[in-house]
């Protein structure tokens, strides 16, 4: 494949690890398992968790609203499909342990093929105003399909004290063996530039560029003709960033396209800045055009471990277990199940687990892998060499806090700036001395705002 | 299958440098140092080498059983400092100093202090300069290279002594500078001498060549950056040139003191080893300039001919400050409490 465009826009620090999208890139959107079962978390997304709405042996319609609540950073939760609740019970949580859930008892049902609509080019984003995209974001429930999953909605809405004029989207997808966003570049091109318009008009940004890594040339050249065919794409420009990980962060892509910087513990609206991943914009398009709720998900199912690989239009409560049995199942007797990228995702202990709205992918390692990894290998003294400090994307002192809480000082880690940690990986993955850095400077995080009393022990 | 689910903290990959990696990378750097060392030193250069290593080798091994820690062999540091040292001892130099000095440098140099990574001062400086301090006359005693056959005037019967013994390039130009003689007559012919090695001198500091071969090998692996070489070498240029401006008969020409002695050593093995020296590249500057600095001030102000040495061990005891006067400040700022 020819790599046309080389792209000068980039961040300072970061690394290159083998990216190993081959696996599924060239895998179209396939529907995903036809579980008997769903598991819906009642938490998917940063902000107050959902109460149901439901009880217990109640029906529920596919694209009911079984779960939500009243707090401002939040957003409900839906049935992807029609049956009986089961239970309402704790399920394992890739970031918080347990969890409550609501699980459907599924009738039997035909998977989803493809979203809702193909939007054709007359797709005109005026017919719909402003309070009706926040109100038809908000009731879909749609939160930031990249990663951290801040409810969408927030994110968009006007706000008078933080005006918005940059619309950035997401596409770089850096994280190594993932494609699913990549897919929706090719697949649903124009839903995203309909869900773009719409972003725009709620925003009220006055210019969107569209981030993608110069490793998917196809991608840039797929939004390129979608952009140039549709109407009213003034100051609208796809911008190919340079190949290199964590690009996809949001604040490396804000500096990578803007030459700016979020300030240090602030938030891209305090530089006039909204970021949004294609897949959320692509939802956002089809919860205001077809008024559908965020049911499903595009999961790259993928790793040297899995028979099949490939992307599946996943319904979100679907079990990781469901979903490897449908991929093939796992080929090797030992490995590691990671919930997202190699880089930045959680390892999972328990298959159950259910896939949420911030799942993007399930990667299975295999033990070679494992072995490979950090934690096999036998961590060695810190030899202050300073690769951590040459790939910290945040101009950060990697193992000066790392040691800093191995030794129990949070203090001295803050005066680090421990806080500032993107939580990226770099650091660890170039330590030669098998440090895991990005494990210590995690769980310092986590002592701190035990200290401040804001996490339970 | 899948039987047995591993769960770790993320990153779930890892890069391939291991620390054991840097150090090979070292001492491939330092390869052509000791081939250099054995075509002018012939075996002595071999036995000191091979002495120190394994001295070294063993001194680290007995501590960690003394400790009750883990073997740390394997990750060759401890050949490291053994073949840095051996480069920096005059070859003529005692077996039983070279033991001396390498048990020295493993022991206390680093072991006391909690091992590879806890050592304040570069380990093999800290063993040449004990040696230099408690056995000053054999630590100055040069050996003329193999290669040269120079009939030595007889100062005593024939095969009482051991070695042919001349002076370095350093050592001359300081004893022309303390007799008025004039720096530039002895240096004139031995700047050539100094670029291939054909000078007496250290083991491994004699040979230009050999060490910019092993320099550019460790830059372009990258396991040493640019900075502290070119900060220590352009400082020491700097100082020396300034020095040779104000009385160009006094002092020799500011090139012959990067090509001699163990500037060249110092500025690529021993200054850049990354436990002693700075985290920051700011850091790596400011300790550059201060290797240099220190380095030209010790050899055109001070008595000694050489300075390296301790011009190194003093800026490692700075190392620490360093890095809290260039502290990281994250891209965002600082964040406002």
């Amino acid at each position: 494949m020819k790599v046309s465009v080389k792209s000068r826009y980039s961040f300072g620090g970061g690394t290159h690890p083998p990216e190993k999208k081959d696996l599924t890139r060239e895998s179209p959107i396939q529907a995903g398992p036809a579980v008997g079962e769903v598991a819906v978390m009642l938490s998917q997304h940063i902000g107050a968790v959902c109460r149901p709405l439901i009880r217990k042996g109640a029906a529920v319609q596919a694209g009911q609203k079984i779960g939500d609540c009243d707090a401002f950073v939040s957003a409900p939760v839906h049935s992807p499909m029609t049956g009986k609740v089961k239970q309402i019970a704790l399920r394992s949580h890739a970031v918080l342990g347990r969890s409550l859930a609501i699980v459907v008892e599924a009738l039997p049902h035909h998977p989803k093929r493809r979203p809702y609509f193909e939007l054709g080019d007359d797709f005109d984003e005026e017919d719909y105003s402003v309070e009706q995209v926040c109100e038809a974001v908000r009731e879909a429930g749609i939160a930031g399909m990249g990663g951290a999953g801040f409810p969408t909605r927030v994110k968009i809405e006007p706000n008078p004290q933080l005006p918005k004029e940059t619309l950035i989207i997401n596409g770089c997808e850096c994280e190594p063996y993932i494609t699913c966003d990549y897919r929706i570049m090719l697949e649903w091109t124009n839903q995203i530039i309909a869900g773009i318009k719409l972003a725009r008009k709620a925003s009220g940004c006055s210019r969107v560029l569209i981030g993608i890594e110069d490793n998917k040339p196809q991608a840039i050249e797929a939004m390129n003709a979608a952009l140039s065919a549709s109407a009213a794409r003034e100051n609208m420009k796809v911008v190919p960033v340079r190949t290199k990980y964590p690009q996809g962060g949001e604040r490396q892509l804000i500096k990578a396209i803007l030459k700016k910087n979020v300030p240090t513990g602030g938030i891209p609206p305090m530089i006039g800045v909204v970021v949004l991943n294609v897949a959320t914009v692509a939802a956002i398009a089809e919860a205001v055009v077809c008024n559908v709720p965020l049911t499903h998900r595009v999961v790259t199912v993928t790793g040297e471990a899995i028979a099949k690989p490939g992307n599946y239009y996943v319904a979100i409560g679907t079990s990781v277990e469901d979903l490897l049995d449908f991929c093939g199942s796992v080929t090797q007797k030992s490995a590691k199940v990671v919930l997202g990228g190699p880089m930045m995702g959680i390892a999972i202990a328990d298959l159950k687990t259910p896939v949420t709205k911030t799942t993007n992918a399930v990667t299975v390692l295999t033990k070679e892998q494992i072995g490979r990894a950090k934690f096999a290998r036998r961590q060695t003294p810190c030899i202050r060499c300073g690769r951590c400090l040459q790939v910290c994307p945040e101009n950060l002192n990697p193992t000066k806090i790392a040691h800093a809480v191995k030794n129990n000082l949070l203090d001295v880690a803050e005066s680090y700036y421990m806080s500032a940690c993107i939580e990226c990986g770099c650091c660890s993955y170039v330590c030669p001395a098998n440090i895991e850095l990005t494990g210590y400077i995690k769980t310092g995080k986590i002592f701190k705002a035990r200290q401040k009393q804001k996490m339970p022990p | 299958m899948l039987r047995d689910i591993r769960v770790s903290c993320s990153p779930h990959i890892s890069g391939p440098l291991s620390t054991r990696r840097v150090m090979v990378d070292v001492i491939i750097g330092l390869v052509p140092a000791m081939v250099a060392a054995g075509y002018y030193f012939r075996v002595r250069a071999f036995i000191l080498v091979a002495t120190c290593v394994l001295s070294a080798a063993a001194t680290e091994w007995l501590c960690n059983l003394i400790r009750k820690k883990s073997n740390s062999l394997g990750d060759f540091s401890a050949v490291v400092t053994g073949v840095i040292l051996a480069l920096s001892l005059p070859p003529s130099l005692p077996i039983w100093a070279a033991i001396i000095g390498s048990v020295f440098s493993i022991a206390i140099g680093k072991m006391v202090f909690g091992g590879l990574g806890a050592n304040i001062f570069n380990p093999a400086m800290a063993g040449r300069t004990f040696l230099t301090v408690s056995f000053g006359a054999l630590m100055t005693t040069w050996t003329v290279p193999a290669t040269i056959s120079v009939e030595m005037p007889r100062i005593a019967q024939e095969n009482v002594y051991d070695f042919r013994t001349q002076a370095t390039p350093l050592g001359w130009s300081k004893l022309a500078i303390k007799n008025k003689l004039g720096a530039d007559i002895y240096t004139e012919g031995q700047f050539k001498a100094t670029i291939i090695g054909e000078v007496g001198g250290c083991l491994g500091e004699t040979s230009v060549i050999a060490l910019l071969f092993g320099g550019f090998y460790l830059l372009i692996r990258r396991t040493i950056s640019f900075h502290i070489p070119l900060a220590v070498l352009v400082s020491a240029f700097v100082f020396a040139a300034i020095a040779y401006r104000t009385d160009s008969y006094a002092y020799v020409q500011p090139f012959f003191h990067l090509t001699s002695g163990g500037l060249l050593l110092c500025a690529f093995f021993i200054a850049t080893d990354p436990v002693t020296a700075p985290l920051t590249r700011k850091g790596m500057w400011l300790f550059g300039i201060g290797v240099g600095t220190i380095t030209m001030l010790i050899r055109i102000v001070g008595e000694y001919p050489e300075g390296v040495m301790f011009s190194v061990l003093l800026m490692n005891a700075a190392t620490p400050l360093i890095d809290r006067l260039f502290k990281k400040i994250p891209v965002g700022g600082k964040p406002k409490l």
